[in-house]
């Protein structure tokens, strides 16, 4: 089989797949929209200096909670990361490369 | 990939510390392990814990290196990610239908590099964190995972193949289908452990709704290096708490919820979480409002003790109900027994609510092994025969008969080894009659 | 008689293939932050990076992880690495894990060093950063140095026995054997005894089922004594111990019952009654007597009657009955058996208050739980419950008897230890007890005074339930104003009071007039200093014999081959004895099942060559057999050397030191290595380290 056939095959696997997951690809698409749109804004925030949650949570208007999840998942993929600390909170900042 | 048929000598259901022990005992007296685990690894609720009493071993110091043992056992087979699906008798024996479910990946070629991981562009909660953190739609489960093989979710993918893209020993395989596998096994020992209170199971106590109200498995992930924030911090809003409250019995000795015993674990867990929290936190106040302090283990007393002498307060108190401030601090009314029951409201940062542990699985339908009326499997002679179930030839360990704590699973899955090992020793002389008298049979089938 | 060539062939084996280039890993454990929060671990693999020999130095958040594990494996494989160097926890935790990864990986397990940067570095480093990271990089260096010179070894491996010696006849003792013989093992169990059942003999009723004690341990009993592979001894004891796991020498030393197995039930009844000697009956707790030729209780095993060596006279009445079955004279014999392991499981006993602890020995009225049991038993059907002669109205039990003690409140034991722990089974005892008392004679109070109750077990926190459906009354004191028992003033209708500050009732202080107090006292270990000492095994600071480690060996004492069921250990109830037990019986099918055990390799080595046959190591050893002086020839000269006998050698290089020619060594632990490590610890760390 040549590397075009392969393609081909995969391409419709990938078809047949979603067809058959239509309802939770749909779910997850959605999601995905959300969340970076969220990430857009928190790096839209942090872009000129690092942020507490509760200083991103201000200034897009999100709670200080769902802030908070995203910088956690942000973080553990090294989109954001931990710079020292501001009072009882972390600091954050972007790492430079990130792009949503 | 495994064979579709397997002959084993023992079938262990459940991956965690009393699976896995009982399987390592097994395997260390000669004896072929099936080990199936339903999740993608094993290691159970142990592995997400921080440190365990009363030692403060790091918890991964302890199951790690069982989790590795059982993987490279010759005498064992791991199924991880597969699930029982129907048990039937067989001449003495049984005979198990595994469900393999789909990893799309490759087991064979997957390293474990989480390139895939990194190219996913779906983060979602990550239950090993109580969903305080994210993981991928395909992911390595967690650091320590054993196998340390991707698995994708497909009920949260984007089917974009990204994945697929750049792995580079094209591991991921989106044809994977739903495999069936057959296991025939002399006997089977169930492991199948605990579920804890769920956060919500208290109306009163807010869980699940007021932000800084967390339960103690999440407390555990706080605590631990591979946690979610790196530090302890509250939720709500990420500030490092500065006031912390333990409320015990947060699920147990409620006849309310229908949960009238005691899950015996939350008393250790809270003294010790608070021990570490005061070795992050050095300046933080905790407080732990009880009903009784159960501290019955071997060293567990003199734990308590030495958590008194830390500075830990320990106040005898009902707690009623729990609200929060304008800032999402939480506020706990509290029945202070000591002072003639007054009744006080404080103000904490954060709120754990120490959980307990309810029946996680009832193997009634597919095992034909009862449960009692808390849940927990069954045993007819507690005392004299704590893992025999009411079915010959099936034993249980660990949580799954009852709450106990991570030494007395170990001290249960060592004696289902035990059962296990004699009983298969019997099917075997019965089956050959020369080497075992007549008696002996009887006795041991009684 | 060997000749020179041996002696030369034995010291060629020793050295190491020549010309082979020593390729050292090294690797720093962040051991989950336990070592990382302190000692900056990227700093030392660095370090260590740039030292002879190390051709690779990595870290990782948990070596002994999959992950950690498969990253040595593929340094071994794929890099040529062939000494390996771990800096962790403890060796006690995780060396085998290590050597067991380095032999996967198809190197030698002994090419392994394992440093402890926990135990010896972080734990104990208070924080301080600079210094435990200098500290680190010091004992890792020694460790590197060390495996310069380390050498394949290959472990013991000796022939195992298939049989097991089980130390104690009551409940963890019967289900081990039993565990241990049905898995196709020889057991030999001895109980110190005449009588086997232990403790679990004098109870009633059991929790969490309501069960009968005598009749599951009767049952238990039958299964272990018609079990072929089961010899029982009773009133055996043991008396000596040599040798290793998988091959002990156990002596033991048997008195004799003086009453033949084959003395007719009927006569055995009139000889005891014929008997004058009345002593208190230990399994009443001396609440009754018994005679000195005896049964423990109606129905016990063996149902052959045992004479009191102790206390009887000799009188001859009992032989007036029927002489044929009777022997007055005790000869005890000493016998030796061959055993691959041993089970401990010698049990508990209660605690036994001092003389005016809570008015005990000084007031009648001032009894122990387990007394109470028997009393209750003793009582049968009777309507009311009496004591000394009084109706008995009003009953105080009072929990943590010798248990939870605090230094400075309570008096200390006689080693001038206080119980610091909890004995976890009184509080479900004591409730359970209170509910029987209440069921059986409703006009009798019972009033619980308590601490904390403990019912924590599966089905235990029913009977705190019922106990207060019961109407039980509770009174709650804290541990530092315990309560007192005081005689009470004349003309009262109880003869005692228990005070009480009460913090149910905002810290009141109560006086509960009562006519029995029931002390709920604790578990403490039977006193077995002797066999602690023949067995070399060690107690823990609360006195209980102490397991490796609670949740990796939680079955094993230190010593190889000699495994802990049941109270020993410390307290549990019926259920966890068991648990326990069958535990260490797996434990026991474990070492003894596949026919082979391995011993470390770690033991004394002789250069024949260098060796002048002083006998100076044989002088100094303390080990049986381990060491001796043979005659060998050499060039047709007749010549003494020393000869180790690996088995019976534990390592702990007494004769290294004795020997004047530098002829023996300890394999894996030489003086060359140790010379290494030391001049590695106290080198000068390179220039840009200094202060970091």
């Amino acid at each position: 089989m040549n590397g075009k056939e392969e393609a081909k095959k995969r391409t419709q696997l990938l078809k047949r797949l979603r067809e058959e997951h239509k309802d939770t690809v749909a779910r997850t698409q959605a999601l995905l929209k959300e969340q970076n749109a969220i990430r857009k804004q928190i790096c839209q925030v942090m872009r000129d200096a690092p942020k507490t949650v509760p200083e991103v949570a201000e200034a897009t208007g999100l709670p200080a909670s769902q802030v908070l999840w995203h910088v956690t998942a942000m973080k553990k993929y090294n989109l954001v990361v931990e710079t020292g600390m501001c009072g009882e909170y972390y600091l954050y900042r972007r790492v430079e490369e990130t792009k949503i | 990939m495994a064979s579709d048929k397997l002959r084993v000598d023992a079938l262990v259901v459940g991956g965690g510390i009393a699976g896995m022990q009982s399987a390592l005992d097994l395997a260390d007296q000669g004896y072929q392990v099936a080990l199936v685990e339903k999740e993608a690894s094993i290691g159970g609720k142990m592995i997400a814990l921080s440190k365990v009493f009363p030692t403060l071993d790091c918890c991964s110091c302890i199951t790690t290196p069982k989790m590795s043992a059982v993987a490279h056992h010759r005498n064992i087979h791991l199924l991880t990610y597969c699930e029982v699906q129907s048990i039937r008798e067989n001449g003495g024996g049984f005979v198990a239908q595994v469900l393999k479910k789909p990893r799309y990946v490759n087991e064979d070629l997957c390293t474990g590099c989480r390139q895939c991981e990194y190219a996913c562009p779906i983060d979602l909660p990550d239950p090993f964190d109580r969903g305080y953190g994210a993981h991928r739609a395909i992911r390595v489960p967690f650091s320590t995972a054993v196998p340390q093989i991707a698995v994708l979710d497909i009920e949260n993918c984007l089917l974009c193949g990204k994945c697929e893209q750049v792995c580079p020993v094209s591991a991921v395989d989106f044809t994977q289908t739903p495999q069936q596998l057959e296991i025939e096994a002399g006997s089977i020992v169930l492991a199948t452990g605990y579920e804890v209170t769920p956060r919500d199971a208290k109306k009163e106590y807010g869980g699940g709704k007021l932000p800084n109200v967390i339960d103690a498995l999440f407390m555990e992930r706080l605590l631990a290096p591979t946690g979610p924030y790196g530090h302890v911090l509250r939720p709500g809003d990420g500030k490092e708490p500065e006031s912390i409250a333990y409320v015990q019995c947060a699920g147990s000795r409620d006849q309310t919820l229908g949960v009238p015993y005691c899950s015996r674990v939350c008393c250790m867990y809270a003294i010790k979480q608070a021990m570490l929290i005061s070795g992050a936190l050095p300046l933080a106040d905790v407080t732990i409002y009880y009903m009784d302090i159960r501290t019955f283990g071997k060293g567990y007393e003199q734990f308590y003790q030495n958590a008194k002498a830390m500075g830990i307060e320990f106040v005898k108190g009902k707690v009623a109900r729990i609200t929060e401030d304008e800032n999402q601090n939480p506020i706990v009314r509290v029945e202070l027994i000591d002072e003639g029951s007054r009744v006080v409201e404080r103000t904490h940062d954060l709120v754990v609510l120490s959980v307990g542990m309810l029946p996680r699985y009832n193997p009634q339908p597919l095992y034909g092994v009862p449960v009692a009326d808390d849940g927990f499997v069954e045993v007819p002679s507690p005392n004299i025969s704590p893992c025999v179930t009411d079915r010959p030839g099936i034993f249980v360990t660990g949580t799954a008969a009852g709450p106990m704590d991570i030494v007395d699973s170990i001290m249960t899955a060592g004696a289902a080894a035990s059962e296990a090992a004699a009983y298969l020793r019997a099917r075997k002389s019965a089956s050959s009659v020369s080497t075992t008298t007549g008696k002996e049979r009887e006795l041991v089938y009684a | 008689m060997p000749e020179t060539s041996e002696i030369r062939r034995q010291k060629d084996s020793q050295s190491n293939p020549q010309g082979e280039e020593i390729r050292i890993g090294v690797y720093t454990c962040h051991c989950g932050g336990n070592i990382s929060d302190v000692v900056r671990c990227e700093k030392v693999a660095k370090v260590l990076s740039e030292m002879p020999n190390v051709v690779v130095s990595r870290t990782h958040m948990a070596m002994c992880s999959d992950a950690g594990q498969a990253m040595v494996e593929e340094d071994i494989r794929e890099r040529g690495v062939n000494r390996v160097v771990i800096g962790a926890c403890a060796p006690s935790l995780h060396e085998q894990t290590f050597r067991r990864t380095v032999a996967r990986a198809g190197l030698n397990p002994y090419l392994y060093y394992h440093v402890c940067l926990r135990e010896q570095d972080s734990w104990v480093s208070g924080g301080d950063c600079e210094g435990a990271t200098e500290k680190a990089i010091r004992l890792m260096a020694a460790g590197i140095a060390k495996a310069r010179h380390l050498k394949a070894l290959d472990p013991i491996r000796l022939d195992a026995k298939q049989r097991a010696l089980v130390i104690g006849g009551g409940v963890a003792g019967l289900r081990s054997a039993w565990d241990i013989a049905r898995r196709g093992i020889q057991v030999t169990l001895i109980e110190k005894s005449p009588f086997l059942g232990g403790r679990m003999a004098q109870l009633e009723t059991t929790f969490p089922a309501g069960e009968t004690a005598r009749e599951l341990l009767h049952d238990l009993i039958e299964r272990v004594l018609a079990h072929p592979n089961v010899t029982v001894h009773t009133r055996a004891e043991l008396v000596g111990v040599r040798g290793y796991v998988g091959d002990f020498h156990v002596q033991i030393r048997r008195q004799s019952r003086g009453v033949s197995d084959d003395f007719a039930q009927a006569q055995a009844e009139a000889a005891i009654a014929a008997c004058p000697v009345e002593v208190p009956d230990e399994f009443n707790y001396g609440l009754t007597t018994r005679k000195a030729i005896y049964r423990a209780y109606p129905g016990c095993t063996p149902a052959t009657p045992a004479i009191d060596w102790e206390n009887c006279t000799l009188c001859g009445k009992c032989l007036q009955v029927n002489g044929q079955g009777i022997d007055l004279e005790n000869k005890p014999e000493t016998f030796e058996i061959n055993v691959g392991a041993v089970v401990v499981a010698t049990g508990f006993r209660p605690y036994e208050p001092r003389q005016g602890e809570y008015g005990y020995g000084e007031f009648p009225e001032v009894v122990t739980l387990p007394q109470l049991i028997r009393l209750l038993a003793l009582a049968g059907e009777s309507e009311g419950l009496e004591w000394n002669g009084h109706p008995v109205r009003n009953i105080a039990m009072i929990h943590c008897v010798g248990s939870r003690q605090i230094e400075g409140i309570h008096e200390p034991q006689p080693d001038g230890q206080v119980n610091d722990y909890c004995s976890r089974v009184c509080c479900t005892a004591t409730l359970h007890l209170a509910n029987e008392l209440r069921g059986r004679f409703p006009n009798v109070n019972v009033f619980d005074v308590y601490q904390d109750i403990r019912t924590y077990g599966r089905g235990h926190e029913d009977y705190y339930t019922q106990a207060s459906a019961n109407m039980v009354r509770f009174l709650r004191f804290h541990a530092e104003e315990p309560p007192e028992v005081v005689p009470a003033p004349d003309g009262d209708s109880c003869p005692v009071l228990v005070k009480i500050k009460d913090y149910l009732t905002w810290g009141e202080e109560i006086e509960v007039p009562v006519d029995l107090v029931v002390l709920a006292v604790g578990i403490m270990p039977r006193p077995i200093d002797d066999l602690i000492k023949m067995l070399k095994i060690s107690p823990g600071t609360d006195r209980f014999l102490l397991e490796v480690h609670p949740k990796l060996r939680p079955v094993e004492t230190a010593v190889p081959g000699i495994v802990l069921a049941g109270t020993a250990q410390g307290p549990m109830n019926i259920q966890e004895s068991c648990a326990a037990a069958s535990a260490a019986a797996a434990k026991v099918a474990v070492l003894l099942g596949q026919g082979l055990v391995e011993l470390e390799p770690f033991v004394a080595r002789v250069d024949p060559e260098r060796c002048r046959g002083s006998g100076q190591c044989v002088e100094v050893c303390c080990y049986e057999d381990a060491i001796s002086l043979q005659t060998f020839s050499v060039n047709g000269r007749e010549v003494q050397r020393a000869v180790v006998t690996p088995a019976n050698c534990t390592g702990c290089g007494a004769c290294v030191s004795a020997c004047p020619n530098r002829a023996i060594d300890v394999q894996g632990w030489t003086l060359e290595q140790y010379e290494a490590m030391v001049d590695a610890i106290a080198a000068d760390l390179p220039a840009s380290e200094v202060g970091v």
